[in-house]
């Protein structure tokens, strides 16, 4: 593959885009397995009610915080 | 995320008629942008039927009782944002009837994609931009300039 230069990093994420179709499935099931495997996310089961979107956020972002916490003491962990 | 588990929730809710709208990071990927995420994100017709619906096509793919927590009486009255874990810990489902006063299950155009035989209801690059750009979140501001250089979409 050629080298490519960019003038903003923005623009190396253009060209991840893909045309609709099995290349682009099948980059969704990798990138999402990827993940799966490296971070580990772990989020309580049940059902969370929230009364606005900004409640429903902040769900998401103490559950992101948690993630982050156990994903660096299972790096300490393995030290 | 799993993308088989997903795609099997998105063909239940075809199976079962729900009425529902993929928009968040799934309809970013399926937009063209291959990229991890924790959740599914889907807008739902806000009536009491189509609600049953939902809960009919989560049963058929998760074993969890939890799910008839999942109501017309909060979706529809004070708690129109819901966000389903299913057992397995590992993504949740963000559900919702109502976002601010901008967007409404009505207000969202959509279109259908074809995701491996499966027919999944997704709102447009030009729609997912609109929810995106007037967020205070910055990733979602920058998913929003990806989407407007993407699809040309700058100036709107």
């Amino acid at each position: 593959m050629p080298v490519r230069r960019f003038r903003d990093v923005s623009e190396m994420e253009d060209t991840l885009w893909r045309e609709r179709g099995p290349a682009l499935f099948d980059a969704i099931r990798r990138a999402w397995e990827f993940a799966a495997k490296t971070v580990e996310l772990r989020f309580p089961p049940g059902v969370y009610k929230h009364r606005t979107i900004e409640e429903a956020n902040a769900q998401t972002e103490r559950w992101a915080q948690a993630n982050f916490e156990a994903f660096h003491a299972r790096r300490r962990g393995r030290r | 995320m799993d993308y088989e588990l997903t795609r099997r929730v998105l063909a239940a809710l075809h199976e079962h008629a729900v009425a529902y709208k993929v928009f968040g990071a799934v309809a970013l990927n399926l937009h063209g942008l291959a990229r991890a995420t924790e959740d599914l994100d889907i807008f739902i017709a806000p009536d009491a039927e189509n609600i049953a619906r939902l809960r009919a096509a989560l049963h058929s793919v998760f074993r969890d009782p939890s799910i008839d927590e999942i109501t017309a009486e909060d979706l529809l009255g004070d708690y129109p944002a819901v966000q389903y874990v299913p057992p397995s810990g590992d993504f949740h489902i963000d559900i919702l009837t109502r976002l601010g006063e901008l967007f409404d299950y009505a207000s969202l155009d959509t279109e259908t994609v074809d995701l491996s035989g499966t027919p999944v209801t997704v709102v447009t690059p030009r729609m997912l931009y609109e929810m995106k750009r007037n967020t205070v979140r910055a990733k979602d501001r920058g998913d929003a300039e990806a989407l407007a250089r993407r699809f040309k979409l700058e100036g709107t």
